[in-house]
């Protein structure tokens, strides 16, 4: 009915405020932003690399590597929900003063942590040329489809959950706690290997313990799903993203009023 | 199919509801799943259908609560209606609120480009246009500094200066941005005409009719969310003024009502504090009531400007050894003196009035434009040597009257353009 013709521009517009907002427009903001996954890692390193060896388990010589891919994986995730998830509160003017298509302001926040991603995808890069490994091609588009599911899970997450948040506003706290359980359910700080073969095939059941178990296994050591875990997959994916299409449908068009 | 229409609204109803406990935790959404939830429908607007053509300036008037604003939300498409159709043909620019998107933290450079897309601008345009709105703004020496450090001044000259770049071909304006500065609302409702002359539409949501009668083409009137009345915007103007005479007609009945308890309360105190040095036998009169009739002898408080008014006031005569007069004194809402005069003045015998307890006095077709006014009557004594007239008694009571004539300045004169041809 109503024609807004710049979405492109719109969401890029709105992005790169939110980006520019975030680090003011300075290289240290940057660095702030890289501190919080660049210091767990740190910690965590230190800790399952000195105190708990888990080498001697089913680990291996990348788990440096493995952890830091993991984590900044594990990063783009959790801040990416949390901020998609309350755009529309955030930007409530822009909600109840204009009409703009709603879903450009959560598109717009899901592309701000992407951004931050890509940026910190340099450290891992970095990290890797550093121990002078050089993955396989193979795994490399494995690690760049899987970056993609991970934005594809983010931004179908803020269509569902945005316009949801406002109306229960506890739904954050909520959603911090199941962060909190879903970093333990997924094999970051421990191989997958570690757990007995059921319990690894409950947690696989969960997509972003999939695609940091695949991503750390083809990265480092050249081992890939089987095909048909990978259709299943994705298969799950658009059917996921197919719903929260739907739900943000149907759950956006009253937002205004509920703000 | 409808070449010349810019909106067209068909059907259209808004319910909101308003639940007794509102839920907005998690927690209490599964609490409520065991409890019955209650709330009420208001309903905001009920099957409302208009059109609006091209190139109109249209109005929608209507008091507080009577859906105007929720419409005007509708047709920005910020809110989604119940039921019926919305068509618009054009893109739309709200100015519901100015500098929609900005940020304090950014530069007036960034908060313009965020501003002005949000608004509907692309890059391109907005890249052709960023001189003339700086320039508009007079902010050129401050473009690029945050938009923290701007005055509140600087930051709403900045605001308009985007929203009027933002020209689309459909106007969505809301009263209330013109509120407060008079300054400023002119410069809107200039910018706005402009807009008209060059083949635009502009719809104005406003309670203030003279913006329907100066600006409008057409209007409606809203009340409680129905339609009362679409026409030319005197017509609708026409329809508001009757409105308001009845709904101004309660309101001044409770305020009376209101101040006579207070008074009364008021007396009393006073009462109980000076019983002894109050003498009643020093007072020689008092005005215990005033009264408004129309022509038809109907008690009235709120008048259509030319109306007959008619002033009965009751009075007690407590010394009757006095010579006593009467009068009537009629003051504008600021205590300025319009209008007086007395029996003295007239050489009116009070023997009739004084035996009756009252007096009337008629005024015919009062040519008082719209305002609150003071009308004192007054129980006086004349001193029989100097002509010098002083107060027994005195009460205020004030009437509203409301005017459709497009004068300015307190009263209303009959005049003629001679020599001028017919309306345009």
């Amino acid at each position: 009915m109503r024609k807004h013709e710049n979405y492109r521009e719109l969401v890029w517009v709105l992005a790169k405020t939110d980006f520019k907002l975030r680090y003011h427009g300075s290289v240290l903001g940057y660095v702030w932003a890289l501190l919080k996954p660049l210091l767990m890692f740190a910690i965590l390193n230190f800790v399952f690399s000195s105190i708990f060896n888990p080498r001697g388990s089913g680990g291996n010589e990348y788990y440096t590597l493995q952890l830091l891919t993991a984590i900044i994986m594990f990063n783009f995730f959790s801040e990416g929900t949390m901020a998609s998830m309350s755009s529309l509160l955030n930007k409530s003017q822009l909600v109840t003063k204009i009409y703009i298509p709603r879903w450009t302001i959560i598109v717009a926040s899901t592309l701000n942590s992407a951004l931050v991603y890509a940026m910190n995808l340099v450290v891992i890069i970095a990290f890797f040329a550093w121990y002078q490994f050089l993955p396989s091609f193979a795994a490399v588009v494995m690690f760049i489809l899987f970056s993609l599911s991970i934005y594809a899970i983010v931004l179908a997450f803020g269509l569902l959950m945005a316009p949801l948040y406002v109306r229960l506003r506890d739904l954050i706290l909520v959603w911090e706690v199941v962060l909190t359980i879903l970093f333990y359910a997924t094999p970051i700080i421990y191989p997958l290997q570690m757990l007995p073969l059921y319990i690894q095939q409950v947690l696989l059941a969960n997509p972003m313990a999939f695609i940091i178990h695949f991503t750390k296994e083809s990265l480092t050591t050249g081992h890939f799903a089987e095909s048909w875990q990978y259709s299943a997959f994705f298969a799950v994916l658009v059917a996921g993203f197919g719903l929260s299409v739907l739900a943000y449908r149907k759950f956006s068009v009253n937002v205004a009023e509920e703000i | 199919m409808y070449k010349n229409i810019a909106i067209k609204v068909h059907n259209v109803s808004k319910t909101f509801r308003i639940p007794h406990e509102k839920v907005s935790s998690l927690r209490g959404a599964f609490v409520s799943v065991f409890k019955h939830s209650t709330y009420e429908e208001f309903k905001a607007l009920d099957d409302v259908s208009f059109e609006v053509k091209k190139g109109e300036f249209f109005g929608i008037i209507g008091r507080n609560g009577s859906g105007k604003s929720t419409l005007l939300k509708i047709l920005a498409g910020i809110y989604h209606p119940n039921k019926g159709r919305v068509h618009i043909d054009g893109m739309i620019s709200p100015f519901l609120e100015l500098g929609i998107g900005f940020n304090p933290e950014l530069s007036g450079r960034d908060n313009i480009y965020l501003n002005a897309t949000v608004l509907g601008m692309t890059q391109k345009q907005i890249d052709e246009k960023f001189d003339d709105i700086v320039k508009f703004s007079e902010l050129e020496k401050f473009i690029d500094q945050k938009l923290k450090n701007y005055s509140s001044g600087m930051q709403v000259r900045l605001a308009f200066s985007v929203s009027i770049h933002a020209n689309r071909d459909i106007l969505l304006m809301d009263e209330v941005l013109a509120v407060g500065d008079s300054n400023f609302q002119s410069k809107c409702l200039t910018e706005f005409v402009k807009y008209k002359d060059m083949g635009r539409t502009v719809i104005i949501v406003t309670h203030d009719i003279s913006v329907i009668q100066k600006y409008c083409d057409k209007a409606i009137l809203l009340r409680n969310g129905v339609i009362m009345k679409i026409g030319t915007a005197e017509e609708v103007s026409n329809e508001y003024v009757y409105e308001n005479m009845s709904d101004e007609e309660r309101r001044i009945i409770d305020e009376e009502k209101e101040s006579a308890d207070q008074s009364e309360k008021n007396a009393k105190a006073v009462e109980n504090e000076e019983s002894e040095a109050n003498d009643a036998n020093r007072r020689v009169a008092e005005i215990s009531r005033i009264e408004f009739f129309d022509a038809d002898n109907n008690e009235k408080n709120v008048f259509e400007s030319g109306d007959d008014v008619s002033v009965k006031v009751h009075f007690e005569l407590f010394d009757t050894s006095k010579t006593v007069d009467f009068g009537v004194r009629i003051h504008d809402e600021n205590g300025v003196y319009l209008f007086g005069i007395n029996t003295f003045l007239d050489k009116i015998d009070t023997v009739k009035y004084v035996e009756d307890g009252f007096f009337r006095i008629d005024f015919k077709h009062v040519p008082l434009h719209e305002g609150l006014f003071h009308v004192y009557a007054n129980v006086i004594g004349i001193h029989p040597h100097l002509a010098y007239a002083y107060p027994f008694a005195e009460k205020m009571r004030k009437f509203r009257v409301i005017s459709k004539n497009k004068n300015e300045g307190p009263i209303v004169l009959d005049y003629i353009w001679e020599g001028a041809g017919v309306l345009k």
